[in-house]
């Protein structure tokens, strides 16, 4: 099932997308576990999107397509925003103290981590387009 | 994101009810913010409420962390976090240098222990 859905650039847009993302995620029959760590990087993608690549400026749109399958969810964002580095994946210090600690850079390294796929990349009319996917784990699958 | 205090000794408990995201940290550094400026340091953020947190969210909570910590002044700690969103501290790696606490009493308790 696919789902095609117009956001705002507005952080109010949030709450809506991760319920729409928690639903489709029940669909597929994922554990909480999972539905967390998905609606997590949809929604630190999303807030990427919405804060640097289109400056929350309501005025402007971002798509976003919801793909579920057997198995699996596919999220693919679609912006005409600014470049976004995707490569500044910083891994969290657990060791650092308090004062050398920061969270630029965690988003991306939570969507890194959490989703099976990441892919991003700048299609031929200069859209941005970043995917991710998730699969159930196998056992799961079978015992469906 | 509903924000509510409660009062006991020195300590403010504020208790969040809602999501606590992009869209709503603002609210909460605020809110923390004027108490700060008030020449209030102590601090408990009582989660039970928070079903979702993002980045966003944390950012916010070091921030003030560390700006309750300099110098001494005093720190927020944090209590009944629901268990998807214990998992976003323990990835980021902020859970082992917060004060996280099972409930409040145990979080107030701590700031006279």
């Amino acid at each position: 099932m696919k789902k095609t859905l117009e956001f705002p650039a507005d952080t109010a847009s949030l709450s809506k997308i991760g319920d729409l993302i928690v639903e489709a995620c029940r669909s597929v029959g994922f554990n909480e576990e999972e539905i967390g760590d998905i609606q997590l990087s949809v929604d630190e993608a999303c807030t990427n999107t919405i804060i640097h690549g289109l400056g929350q400026d309501p005025d402007r749109n971002f798509r976003l397509d919801i793909l579920s399958e057997t198995g699996e969810i596919e999220i693919v964002i679609y912006e005409r925003g600014s470049p976004f580095d995707t490569l500044e994946v910083k891994q969290p210090n657990s060791d650092a103290p308090l004062e050398e600690r920061s969270v630029g850079g965690l988003g991306i390294y939570f969507i890194m981590n959490l989703m099976d796929e990441v892919e991003y990349r700048t299609d031929d009319e200069g859209t941005k387009i970043f995917r991710m996917l998730k699969r159930k784990r196998q056992d799961e699958v079978r015992t469906k | 994101m509903n924000i509510t205090e409660a009062f006991q000794e020195n300590v403010i408990i504020v208790s969040l009810d809602g999501r606590f995201d992009a869209n709503t940290s603002d609210a909460v550094e605020q809110f923390l913010r004027v108490r700060i400026s008030e020449s209030k340091f102590q601090f408990v953020l009582d989660m039970a409420n928070v079903p979702y947190i993002s980045s966003a969210g944390l950012r916010v909570i070091l921030a003030v962390v560390k700006e309750l910590r300099r110098d001494n002044k005093g720190d927020l700690r944090i209590a009944n976090l629901q268990k998807t969103v214990a998992k976003v501290f323990e990835i980021s790696g902020l859970n082992n240098v917060l004060g996280i606490f099972k409930n409040p009493d145990s979080a107030i308790q701590s700031f006279t222990d």
